[in-house]
């Protein structure tokens, strides 16, 4: 009988290699855009406005609101970075009341419950990061139902569930600054392999396809090895980027990090192994947490978009959306001290394009 | 779980009374909790609020009713919450992949529900694996095989009449919350009226006194963790109308609000001692607990604090109190 | 089953003893450690190469080491599903005072104490008041999550001083974390197997009481095991805090599940009573190769976890078939 289950065992193992697959491709079905080459932007038909409206919102233009911000989870830099500039815009605009509130863990079922808890009690808008665009769509719909102006940023809902959707960067914008990033340091047809939170994480997701397209189109010789995942765990990205790391041997020439805690993980497992320099680490992070490494100049760069800006901004669309200044058809807002932003894909306000920390700059950030 | 030896000689009458009395503590907080959260905040206690709570912990109070059952006879269930993201995946991939109508991945993923929860009993009772380890296994392999199914594909999409199961009223409550008091209604009847319940509660005294009784252990416990399957296979597909798509991590953490909501309700660890009217006052209290602070301004990390401290706070409570009925014959 | 006069021959004692520990559930999971190494490096040979071999020990030494603590705690007949919340509020509190300028040892040492205080309650309310520990840990679980967020607000530590990095330092050549490991794990074992306390926690664990009426004090043997596991989570907790640069100041997830899994397929009985920690240690270190192993032989990674899950259930099944025989046999 122990015979057997030892058998068992090793057929297990074997046979699930028969269950390999091909490597990750981003999984969501959706078209992928790649950027031409040599920079300009990418063909982008305009879209009619494709957001939704509240039912009967209370006129509120010049009065004092109250908003609540639910991130897809709270205790991770990048949202207490988003919470800072939300609370950064309401001081500035001074009427604006703003709570940063949600689930530990970046779950469906917990985000919901904490919207529509709000939204009982009675708040003037709402901001959010989805943890998924489709599960959190019905309960913003309720939302906007009630007269309860709804945008979103980070990680979009489908687009009638919300008014506007602050875009950090688009995807396609992303995948391109990644690919250069990782073609410049490690070489152009070396192989890399990525580190994500789950596959089933939106934005991760959008990301890796554009990536992957990207770089078809504009180095074709790039590798892609793997892809892992690692919840948003810091010392299981530590282990999964060490197995990488021993997997491949010389072969990895690069890493990318696609969560602020996949990559500080990943140039962590880098640092320990004594690779610094034969392996290049690229990823999405925030600066303070990068700080170590870029300075020991193991890393070069951090992709990023200036997460503090985006909370900002996202105060100021709500802002401008509750004083009638923001309607459906426009191209433009205004947006403090961020200037105007321009307005895309119907109802999608883009921040701008992606921001690199180096080492030259990365010491003037504090999140 | 056993760590000391139970009394085994208690009649089971006597052993009524006292739950009875711990119901009574519980519902005593309850109604105390409710008044103090009223007076904080004026939408607390309305119609609106209390019906749409009602459809929130539907998933929860029916996974939870199967789960009162097996911890009765001693026993636990930690794969409801994967067993749940398993038949949600079933679901969404019938439907999608396969081309089923809707109805038919519905059974389908009904089926697979009861079929998980059978495998769990087939290997507590067969084999004998305990339930803590059984079920911790298949908490992981339940997960694993909704990952490897979905391949992390969400499905969506799903024609208008579907959603009326999550997010539609039938005469103005909310259509999970009618199946969940239906489900109370039948399982409180079958565990504190019928031979089936006073067998589980024998079990949970003294299983081995009650296979030389005659009654049919095992069946009895393959039955239970079948049915906990078959509860977690509807909450999937309630909760995949609810938010309208499937999605492999839906249900983690759903075995220990389960539990937390059982273990409050009076329902003893160590088996034997529950009531379906004890889960059900447990359930409305965590959820209507949450629901209050939220409204009242306090903030998600500290709203599970307090629900962590009710839950140790009561649960002395009402151990002091039965300890001084036992104290006083 | 008739017993006969005690044998004085040594040839078949040894043998006696031979086949029980050829028979036991460690010998099953170093069975399977090596199958493990042998399979998988001969599909990628860098899978059994030093780095990668020190690597899968280092990663997950910390949970071996809390597996030990949960281990004589599961013996015992008790449970602490709170251990990956405490770990979490242990090392956030290590990281605290290692950047507010406290000398690294009180940044070490502070965590020990405050866990087995912390287990001192846990312990008294386990064995005075008599709630079940699953209870109360639920309970504790909760707020402890919840306490570490309001506390800290999800803000990472960064700035640790140098020399503040246990688990990244070596000893004789050996990364810190293992060596912790073995010392430990030996230590635990001896004490559980020739200590007066250690065979009292599996006295009370296997039935209280016959053990009370042994001389053996409940009350006090399990406050003893609940303090000796804080002291093992401390530190476990101290490894986890100083494995990398910065400490993220949230709760890990999953972490209590992978402490529980390794000593539940290291063979500790959840009946209370029986198991020890080196099958606890020998799991935990089988249980990360299981890890690694599928990602060096390809395995499509959305399958990872199903299979993971059958390779655990069919640990566990080969300890129960083992139980079974030798039950049998007498």
């Amino acid at each position: 009988m122990l015979r057997t289950l030892i058998v068992a065992f090793g057929a297990t193992l074997l046979a699930g290699t028969a269950l390999a697959a091909d490597r990750w491709d981003g999984a969501d079905d959706l078209a992928v855009n790649p950027l031409p080459c040599n920079g300009g932007a990418g063909a982008e038909a305009a879209k009619a406005y494709d957001g939704g409206q509240p039912t009967n919102a209370a006129d509120k233009t010049g009065k004092a609101i109250t908003l609540v911000d639910v991130p897809k989870l709270i205790g991770i830099g990048y949202f207490n970075a988003t919470s800072k500039g939300i609370q950064d815009a309401s001081k500035e605009l001074g009427n604006v009341t703003a709570t940063t509130d949600g689930p530990t863990e970046a779950k469906i079922d917990e985000q919901v419950k904490f919207i529509d808890n709000y939204i009982t009690r009675g708040v003037d808008g709402i901001l959010f990061a989805a943890n998924d665009p489709v599960a959190i769509a019905p309960v913003l719909k309720k939302a906007l139902g009630k007269g309860i102006h709804v945008v979103g940023y980070d990680a979009n809902s489908q687009p009638d569930a919300r008014e506007w959707f602050v875009n950090q960067a688009q995807f396609n914008g992303i995948g391109k600054a990644m690919i250069d990033a990782m073609a410049k340091e490690a070489g152009e047809d070396k192989s890399f392999a990525i580190v994500t939170s789950t596959f089933t994480t939106p934005n991760q997701a959008r990301w890796i396809a554009e990536m992957w397209a990207y770089a078809q189109q504009c180095h074709p010789k790039l590798k892609w090895l793997e892809t892992v995942e690692a919840q948003e765990d810091n010392i299981l990205s530590f282990n999964q980027a060490n197995t990488l790391i021993n997997k491949y041997g010389d072969q990895l020439a690069g890493l990318f990090g696609m969560t602020s805690v996949a990559t500080p993980a990943s140039a962590e497992a880098v640092t320990q192994a004594k690779l610094c320099g034969k392996v290049a680490v690229v990823g999405l992070a925030t600066p303070n947490a990068m700080k170590p490494y870029v300075n020991a100049d193991c890393v070069k760069s951090v992709v990023l978009w200036n997460p503090v800006d985006l909370g900002y901004a996202a105060v100021q669309v709500m802002r401008a959306a509750v004083d009638g200044k923001l309607k459906p058809g426009a191209t433009e807002v205004e947006a403090g001290k961020l200037g105007k932003l321009k307005i895309v894909n119907g109802s999608e306000v883009l921040l701008g394009p992606p921001f690199i920390y180096t080492k030259d700059n990365i010491n003037g950030f504090d999140f | 779980m056993t760590g000391e030896a139970r009394a085994v000689g208690q009649p089971l009458a006597r052993l009524r009374g006292l739950a009875f009395r711990h119901e009574g503590v519980l519902l005593t907080i309850l109604v105390a909790a409710l008044g103090v959260l009223a007076l904080q905040s004026d939408v607390f206690l309305t119609a609106d609020n209390l019906l749409n709570q009602g459809r929130l912990m539907a998933e929860v109070g029916l996974v939870a009713l199967p789960m009162t059952f097996v911890i009765v006879t001693g026993g636990i269930d930690l794969s409801v919450g994967s067993v749940l993201g398993l038949c949600a995946i079933v679901l969404g991939y019938s439907w999608k992949n396969l081309g089923l109508p809707l109805e038919g991945a519905i059974v389908v993923a009904l089926a697979t529900g009861t079929a998980a929860g059978f495998v769990n009993g087939w290997f507590i009772t067969r084999v004998r694996v305990p339930p803590l380890i059984m079920t911790l296994a298949t908490l992981a392999l339940y997960r694993g095989l909704a990952e490897g199914i979905s391949q992390a594909h969400s499905v969506r999409g799903y024609p208008d009449w579907f959603f009326v199961l999550g997010q539609g009223d039938v005469l103005g409550v909310p259509t999970q919350l009618w199946i969940l008091l239906l489900a109370l209604i039948l399982c409180a009847v079958a565990l504190a009226r019928t031979t089936f319940g006073r067998a589980l509660y024998a079990i949970g005294h003294n299983e081995v006194a009650a296979r030389f009784s005659g009654i049919p252990v095992d069946r009895y416990k393959l039955a239970i963790y079948t049915f906990s399957g078959f509860m977690a296979g509807l909450a999937g597909c309630i909760f995949v109308s609810r938010v309208s798509t499937t999605r492999s991590d839906m249900g983690t953490g759903l075995e220990l609000d389960a539990i937390a909501a059982v273990v409050l309700g009076g329902t003893s660890i160590f088996g034997g001692v529950g009531t379906i009217a004890g889960t059900a006052i447990g359930l409305v209290l965590i959820q209507l607990l949450k629901n209050g602070l939220a409204l009242t301004g306090v903030k998600g990390d500290a709203t599970i604090v307090v629900i962590g401290t009710v839950l140790i706070l009561s649960i002395l409570v009402t151990n002091f109190v039965q300890r001084r009925q036992e104290g006083d014959r | 089953m008739a017993t006969t006069a005690p044998q004085v021959d040594t040839a078949s004692a040894a043998t006696a003893a031979l086949r029980r520990i050829v028979g036991s559930q460690e010998a099953v999971l170093f069975l399977a450690i090596c199958l493990l190494l042998v399979v998988v490096g001969g599909i990628n040979p860098r899978y059994v190469a030093e780095r990668n071999l020190e690597s899968m020990l280092l990663g997950n030494a910390y949970i071996a080491v809390a597996a030990i603590g949960m281990s004589m705690l599961i013996i015992s007949g008790n449970i602490d599903i709170s251990v990956g919340s405490l770990i979490g509020v242990l090392a956030t509190i290590s990281g605290t005072l290692a950047t507010a300028g406290y000398p690294i040892v009180v940044a070490w040492l502070v965590p020990l104490a405050l866990s087995m205080l912390y287990m001192a309650l846990v312990g008294a309310i386990v064995a005075y008041l008599r709630i079940p520990s699953i209870v109360v840990t639920l309970g504790m679980l909760s707020i402890l999550k919840g306490g570490l967020i309001s506390a800290t607000g999800g803000t990472w530590i960064s700035n640790l001083p140098a020399g503040y990095h246990l688990a990244q330092m070596q000893l004789l050549g050996l990364p810190m974390p293992v060596c912790f490991m073995v010392v430990l794990t030996a230590a635990a074992a001896l004490w559980m197997r020739y200590s007066a306390a250690g065979r009292a926690v599996y006295a009370v664990g296997g039935n209280a009481e016959a053990a009370r009426l042994a001389g053996i004090s409940r009350e006090r043997t399990l406050m003893m095991v609940f303090i000796v596991h804080g002291l093992f989570v401390g530190i476990a907790s101290v490894l986890f805090a100083t494995q990398l640069s910065i400490i993220q100041s949230t709760v890990p997830p999953n972490l209590e599940l992978s402490i529980i899994t390794a000593s539940l397929v290291g063979g500790v009985s959840i009946l209370g009573g029986t198991g020890t920690v080196i099958g606890s240690t020998l799991a935990a270190i089988l249980i990360a190769a299981i890890g690694s192993s599928l990602i060096f032989v390809n395995i499509s990674p959305y399958w990872l976890r199903a299979v993971q899950g059958i390779l655990i259930l069919l640990t566990v099944l080969a300890d129960l078939m083992r139980r079974r025989r030798r039950a049998v046999r007498g």
